[in-house]
């Protein structure tokens, strides 16, 4: 079913991280592309995992629910990992066959790369979709962004329409759903035939879809104005965002792991890539 | 009364391994009779659409077996289409999946991917909008002009043009005014007594359900709790109302009465019911037909 993708999957918790601000996450998630970035040695990506493995246990997410996010990008994770293995020159050869040559060097840094992957992949999404709610995201996007205003960007409407762009998708899936059961239901067969009979399946699906985000979207509007919505102007809100010491600590922890990365590189290069 | 569907021990479970695992129907096994009106009741979220959408092999159970005419259904899971058109699905708030020009085309689309010839489409299509009382003059109207009412007769005559051994209709009637659902619930029975099919319907009105079906399922909490003739389940009142499912009013009546000292026979669950019961109390009593009548 539509609905088994985990894509933007929140998780509801308590975990330390799940209490952290959204801007603190925000910001970690950042670090943590530019550490990842930065591990050059094998040493430091070691250090990398071992800093992920660290991460999945505080937030308390399931390897099952990390292992199925990663899944989508499998095939990307094995075409890398083949480019590197055999397009990487070095010293130490392997295997020699006609004009392939297999390197130590290209094994070694294939696994990296898919160290780097994986860890890439999964950092973000607990800090960002595992454990902070969209609308809590979104929260922090505009907070995080406000002083932008000053300049005249938009930030507030940008905000409010990724979260009910957010808040949306959803729903959208499960009208999808349903929609396609109602129209599985009538006989209508999405997965067999040309590819031209497939396009046309979808008439079915697509239109009710729109009349019906279109309904939604005007029922919204309505709604957000009979709440005398004006935009961000003046607006208060009902949970404010605030950094607490838990917060500071994250952060802090996370520029010592930055900087033990850069000595790491620069002291313990071991293979380098 | 031969079965035609049996349900064997199914259970279906969304969102396996996540955190929002939720059992929607745990080890239920029920039959459902041939020629029949069979009510399906229970309050939200007590799995009734899940359990309908097995019916059909729109989901697929996993475990237990959907017997049809007995032969399980996924036997072979390449033909599950074919068993979509023997089991006519109406889902809830079927306005929704209207889409084609013409009410017409739209009533067409299951007949025309049962590959019916064209004749036989045009002869469905008419039939089945007379069945639901759309008219004629209706055919050639976009379906996104119909008011509420008529756009879900509509899309049941889509389901109604497949000639389906068994019609499942999901709460058909929700959402809509006394009117309106008497006018649907009415026009099904009136199917069902024309063709002989199969009928289920999903409701949680249990006035509804006493005035319209032959039997009934009652389902609570992914289980089936109960299933017998209306007499039988109305009779369970104090039962039903602990699972948070209502009697229809005139059975409380009827038994607020009997308490009184006044000698209803029969078992009453419909408002006619108790007219003929209570005249038939005053003819036994003596009383003037007149009086009865006033009273
Ligand atoms: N697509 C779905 N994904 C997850 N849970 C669902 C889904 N559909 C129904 N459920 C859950 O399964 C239970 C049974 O639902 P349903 O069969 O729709 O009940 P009913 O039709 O009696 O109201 C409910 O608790 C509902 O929240
Ligand atoms: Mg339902």
């Amino acid at each position: 079913m539509l609905k088994d993708i985990t894509l933007g999957q929140f998780f509801p918790g308590e975990s330390y991280i799940h209490r952290l601000d959204p801007r603190t996450k925000i910001i970690l998630t950042v670090f943590y592309i530019i550490i990842t970035f930065s591990a050059k040695s094998i040493f430091s990506f070691a250090a990398l995992f071992l800093s992920v493995v660290m991460i999945i246990g505080i937030s308390k997410i399931s390897f099952k629910t990390i292992i199925r996010g990663i899944r989508p990008v499998l095939y990307i994770m094995i075409f890398t990992m083949i480019l590197n293995i055999f397009l990487t020159n070095g010293e130490d050869l392997l295997f020699h066959w006609k004009f392939i040559k297999i390197y130590k060097e290209g094994i070694i840094t294939a696994l990296l790369v898919l160290v780097r992957i994986i860890v890439l992949i999964t950092g973000t999404s607990v800090f960002i979709t595992y454990t902070t709610s969209p609308i809590q995201l979104t929260d922090g996007i505009e907070r995080l962004f406000s002083p932008l205003k000053r300049i005249g960007v938009p930030v507030h409407d940008l905000a409010m329409m990724m979260s009910l762009a957010l808040r949306f998708i959803p729903t959208l899936i499960e009208e999808t759903d349903r929609i396609m059961n109602a129209q599985k239901a009538r006989g209508a067969d999405f997965s067999t035939g040309s590819l031209a009979s497939r396009v046309r399946a979808l008439i079915p699906i697509i239109i009710p879809l729109f009349v019906s985000a279109y309904r939604r979207a005007e029922e919204l509007a309505v709604a957000m104005e009979c709440r005398c919505y004006r935009g961000g102007e003046g607006r208060t809100r009902m949970k404010i965002l605030t950094y607490g010491l838990n917060d500071f600590f994250a952060i802090f922890i996370f520029l010592l792991f930055l900087a033990a990365i850069i000595l790491i590189n620069i002291y313990a290069p071991g293979f380098k890539l | 009364m031969d079965t035609i569907i049996e349900l064997k021990n199914i259970t279906y479970v969304y969102g396996s391994g996540t955190p929002f695992q939720m059992t929607a129907l745990d080890d239920v096994s029920v039959k459902i009779k041939a020629g029949f009106i069979t009510g399906l009741i229970g309050h939200t979220g007590s799995g009734k659409s899940t359990l309908v959408q097995m019916l059909n092999g729109l989901l697929r159970p996993h475990a237990g077996q959907v017997l049809l005419h007995n032969k399980d259904i996924w036997e072979n899971p390449k033909e599950i289409s074919s068993i979509r058109f023997k089991v006519g699905l109406v889902m809830q708030y079927p306005e929704y999946q209207l889409f084609d020009e013409t009410v017409g085309k739209d009533i067409a689309f299951g007949p025309k991917n049962m590959k019916l010839s064209d004749e036989e489409i045009a002869r469905r299509v008419e039939e089945a909008a007379s069945f639901v009382g759309i008219d004629k003059a209706l055919l050639d109207k976009s379906p996104f002009d119909l008011s509420g009412g008529q756009k879900r007769r509509v899309a049941i005559a889509g389901i109604i043009a497949m000639r389906p051994d068994v019609l499942v209709l999901d709460e058909p009637a929700a959402g809509l005014d006394p009117r309106g659902r008497k006018e649907i619930l009415g026009r099904v029975r009136q199917y069902q007594r024309d063709t002989g099919a199969a009928v289920i319907i999903v409701s949680h009105s249990m006035e509804d359900m006493a005035k319209y079906c032959d039997e009934i399922i009652v389902m609570n909490r992914a289980r089936i709790f109960a299933q017998g003739s209306c007499a039988e389940i109305f009779a369970r009142a104090e039962e039903l109302v602990a699972v948070g499912l209502d009697v229809p009013q005139i059975a409380y009546i009827a038994q607020a009465l009997r308490r009184g000292g006044c000698e209803l026979e029969g078992d009453i669950y419909t408002v006619e019911g108790a007219l003929s019961a209570l005249v038939s109390l005053f003819e036994k009593k003596g009383i003037p037909r007149k009086t009865a009548n006033n009273a």
